[in-house]
């Protein structure tokens, strides 16, 4: 079903572009836009924007991954740096991050830095929120357990508070990976001339559908590939989760 | 009292808990000892302060009054080491990761570190299942390896707090077999809370009685009813003269304890 799903969906859609139930301006055949995918990967365009977005991508994950781990640790460990922030962070976090980025502008110099930054935020909440969580919902008699066979400071921290935290962590991160990837695209349609976002809003406007179309797989694909590479390596990494184990 | 220094001491001590603006005595000046090899059930009512008195015992919670000596006979190990009720396992360690873990926050050698580990894991049968995760194992295997995991620190005094509570009949009974055995071989010093007589019995040389709450002793008796101890022992006359004796005290405690707590109850840890 995997696969049959799409395929059939794309023979729909063939078919009724092919016989004008769809505008073709509009709905081009999916066989005319492979053709035009084709075409964007062979002159290096698609090759060009893409790794422009994956880089962006990689700097701001990883600028929310650090952060984000970091304080959310912090935060589920000490009750008074939780109360402090979760009302700060309750007001930032629903702000739509595009947004962030004339204020991020002024902060840090316009350009790559700012669109990096601006794509970080929504990233580092997620992860900050979870992480915290992950820390909170470890069983405080697994603790006290561990703290009674010695483990104290450090030892308990690597030992016991961050594994214990590590799935929630990684559903943070997994999220935070997805909204990169959706803000990134979302800020370079505003504010960029390179990346997929750009290629794909730029595509649009001159009106040439079929690369615009192409575009969006390609974006589509990269999402998904992203999500399944973390989902391994959680898969590798937490062996004693249940829904890992039974596997 | 006669006979020499005792294993455990435990003199005048009291717990009291703050809830809501209330203070609450969980244990009412609780006088009581073991001798060295002692298996020492504590019995009483929900609320009578048995996990608390283990909790003081383990370290985990600060008596409010009095003292608590526990003798050290082997310089370099821990003077207790507690088997949860709900077993507490660290879920991301391996069964055989669990038992090591006291060793290891201890700083002991990896190569004894591996043999004690081996040598416990034998002892509860449980050698076969080394790499598996605790969620890979039924109720009664966790708590082997809960059992493991506190032996493999061969601490001064085993606590024990109804760690068989959460299993079923079949596996209590053969859990509780496998205790005896394994006391019979270690020969250590264990304090056991348990809420079931007929556990006790089956176990224990004195059992201590805590009453409804606030916890105080209210009786001790010695349970002579010959080692080693089996199942058949039920069968036997002064069993059930003893278990009658007993019983008889503690539905006086039960009785009072439900009249008196109408609310939620507690063992003063809130669940």
């Amino acid at each position: 079903m995997a696969i049959a799903s799409p395929i059939a969906f794309l023979v729909l859609w063939e078919w009724a572009s092919a016989t004008g139930l769809l505008r073709a301006v509009f709905f081009p055949r999916p066989s005319t836009i492979i053709a035009h995918l084709r075409d964007l990967v062979l002159d290096g365009t698609l090759w060009h924007h893409a790794a422009t977005t994956l880089s962006r991508i990689g700097w701001s994950f990883s600028l929310a991954a650090v952060l984000g781990v970091a304080i959310g640790l912090a935060m589920g460990l000490w009750r008074r740096l939780r109360e402090g922030l979760d009302p700060v962070f309750a007001v930032i976090y629903p702000i739509p991050s595009v947004l962030f980025l004339p204020l991020v502008s002024f902060l840090v110099p316009a350009g790559e830095i700012a669109l990096v930054v601006t794509t970080a935020v929504t990233s580092f909440f997620l992860i900050a929120f979870t992480t915290t969580h992950g820390v909170r919902q470890i069983d405080r008699l697994v603790v006290e357990a561990a703290t009674h066979y010695g483990a104290r400071g450090w030892r308990l921290f690597a030992a016991v508070l961050l594994p214990g935290a590590l799935p929630f962590i990684f559903t943070g991160l997994r999220l935070g990976l997805g909204f990169s990837l959706i803000v990134v695209v979302a800020v370079e349609i505003v504010s960029a001339s390179r990346g997929l976002g750009a290629l794909l809003w730029l595509s649009w406007q001159v009106l040439k559908v079929e690369d615009m179309y192409a575009t969006f797989f390609v974006i589509a694909l990269l999402g998904a590939l992203l999500s399944y590479g973390l989902a391994a390596l959680r898969a590798r990494l937490l062996t004693w989760v249940p829904d890992v184990g039974e596997r | 009292m006669p006979t020499p220094e005792p294993k455990v001491l435990v003199n005048e001590v009291s717990v009291t808990f703050e809830s809501r603006g209330r203070s609450v005595v969980a244990l009412d000046r609780i006088s009581l000892q073991a001798r060295a090899g002692e298996f020492l059930c504590i019995v009483g009512p929900s609320g009578s302060g048995k996990s608390t008195l283990l909790r003081v015992l383990a370290g985990l919670h600060r008596q409010s009054a009095g003292e608590v000596r526990i003798q050290a006979d082997h310089p370099g190990t821990p003077l207790t080491a507690m088997v949860f009720q709900e077993h507490a396992l660290l879920p991301w360690r391996t069964v055989r990761d669990n038992v090591t873990f006291g060793l290891e926050n201890r700083g002991v050698g990896r190569a004894e570190r591996e043999a004690r580990t081996r040598e416990m894991l034998a002892m509860v049968g449980l050698a076969r299942f080394a790499q598996h995760y605790p969620h890979q194992l039924s109720g009664g295997m966790k708590q082997r390896v809960g059992i493991a995991r506190a032996l493999a620190n061969d601490p001064e005094v085993l606590l024990m707090d109804e760690p068989l509570a959460a299993l079923d009949a079949q596996t209590r009974t053969i859990m509780q077999e496998e205790l005896l055995r394994i006391w019979a071989t270690l020969g250590k010093t264990v304090v056991y809370v348990t809420h079931s007589l007929e556990e006790a019995l089956l176990l224990g040389d004195r059992i201590v009685l805590l009453t409804a709450r606030p916890g105080r002793v209210s009786q001790v008796y010695p349970v002579d009813l010959g080692r080693p101890r089996g199942l058949e022992v039920r069968a036997s006359p002064a069993y059930g003269a003893l278990l009658e004796t007993i019983w008889s005290q503690l539905r006086e405690e039960v009785v009072r304890a439900m009249a008196a707590d109408r609310g939620p109850e507690s063992d003063g840890l809130g669940a």
